[in-house]
């Protein structure tokens, strides 16, 4: 085998690791994303049975937006399998007590449920925040890019750029600026 | 005691003298006092807006400034959105935006999603939480806005 086909071959199976930044991002628009990574179904050897996945570390999972007003209204359940077992917990609760659960259960509900699931699972790596160990951050060699821009705070912007950005209607003479 | 019934007296009766303290820290006007032999001229001199050499041209003078700009305005637009809300953020009304009824109501709801989404959280009454991270429960939590949800909107 010639330098050039062996390191060919390095590339075609080797597992890349993917980082993505979840601040202000849906976490089931992001799920699509990851999955596909996560389950290598953007190389041309994809098959089910090859064993071509990638790794994905996904930051600052605390800080996922979801749109409207899903925090109060979608609805984990959880069933113990003892009588009146059955919890009910929105999501809003469910991120206070875990912020990396409700990103971990749209990707793992993203997925097909066969048995690979769970091994496709353990390539995936949370983070809530942006600490992540120097052994796994040393990996990365991709990043998948954002599905939505993070809007900019009004109160972080610069004064200077919010006094002289394009000003849509002036003041009437008589109205008094408060 | 005595000083606090004069200051009344001097409330009641004085009219003119409250509202040009007043109009001075307000910053709309600059009084202006002239000393000419006996005579003393107070008067308020107007002062050219701050918006003034940043405003949009209306190049059709029948439609409203949005209408007219032909932006497609989102809720994360805050340069924009402030441009419609007092320091508290409260809306201002229709007869000072100058806007059209649709727009109003439009350039309403995306300031109330701006708002929700803590994204203008330093345009709030003074007694708010001004940092959304330290908002109660649910409310701390990021969220964004489908405009589409707007009626009429686009």
């Amino acid at each position: 085998m010639s330098v050039l086909k062996r390191v060919q071959q390095w590339a075609t199976f080797a597992r890349v690791w993917h980082i993505y930044d979840a601040t202000w991002q849906n976490p089931f628009a992001s799920a699509e994303l990851i999955k596909k990574y996560l389950m290598g179904l953007y190389k041309p050897i994809y098959h089910p049975m090859n064993d071509c996945g990638d790794h994905v570390i996904v930051i600052n999972s605390a800080e996922i937006a979801l749109p409207g007003d899903e925090w109060t209204k979608r609805v984990y359940f959880h069933h113990t399998g003892y009588p009146g077992g059955a919890t009910w917990t929105l999501a809003w609760e469910l991120h206070t007590k875990d912020p990396k659960m409700i990103l971990y259960k749209a990707v793992y509900r993203g997925m097909k449920g066969n048995l690979q699931r769970r091994h496709t699972m353990q390539r995936l790596h949370i983070f809530p925040d942006a600490n992540v160990p120097a052994h796994l951050l040393g990996n990365v060699s991709n990043q998948i890019k954002q599905l939505r821009p993070i809007p900019k705070r009004l109160d972080h912007m610069d004064p200077e750029v919010v006094k002289n950005s394009p000003k849509i209607f002036d003041y009437p003479k008589d109205y008094i600026v408060r | 005691m005595n000083f606090s019934i004069n200051l009344l007296k001097y409330i009641n009766f004085n009219q003119n003298f409250r509202f040009l303290t007043l109009s001075s820290s307000l910053k709309i006007k600059e009084i202006k006092e002239i000393q000419q032999g006996k005579d003393l001229i107070i008067y308020g001199e107007e002062l050219p807006s701050p918006r003034e050499p940043f405003l949009l041209k209306n190049k059709y003078p029948n439609k409203c400034p949005v209408c007219a700009s032909g932006l497609n305005i989102k809720h994360t637009d805050v340069l924009i959105l402030s441009q419609f809300v007092r320091s508290d953020g409260c809306m201002l009304p229709k007869r000072i935006t100058g806007l059209c009824n649709k727009q109003q109501k439009i350039i309403g709801n995306l300031v109330t999603m701006a708002q929700k989404a803590g994204l203008m959280s330093n345009l709030a009454p003074h007694w708010s939480k001004k940092d959304p991270k330290k908002r109660y429960q649910w409310k701390k939590f990021n969220k964004y806005f489908d405009e589409s949800t707007i009626k009429n909107y686009n």
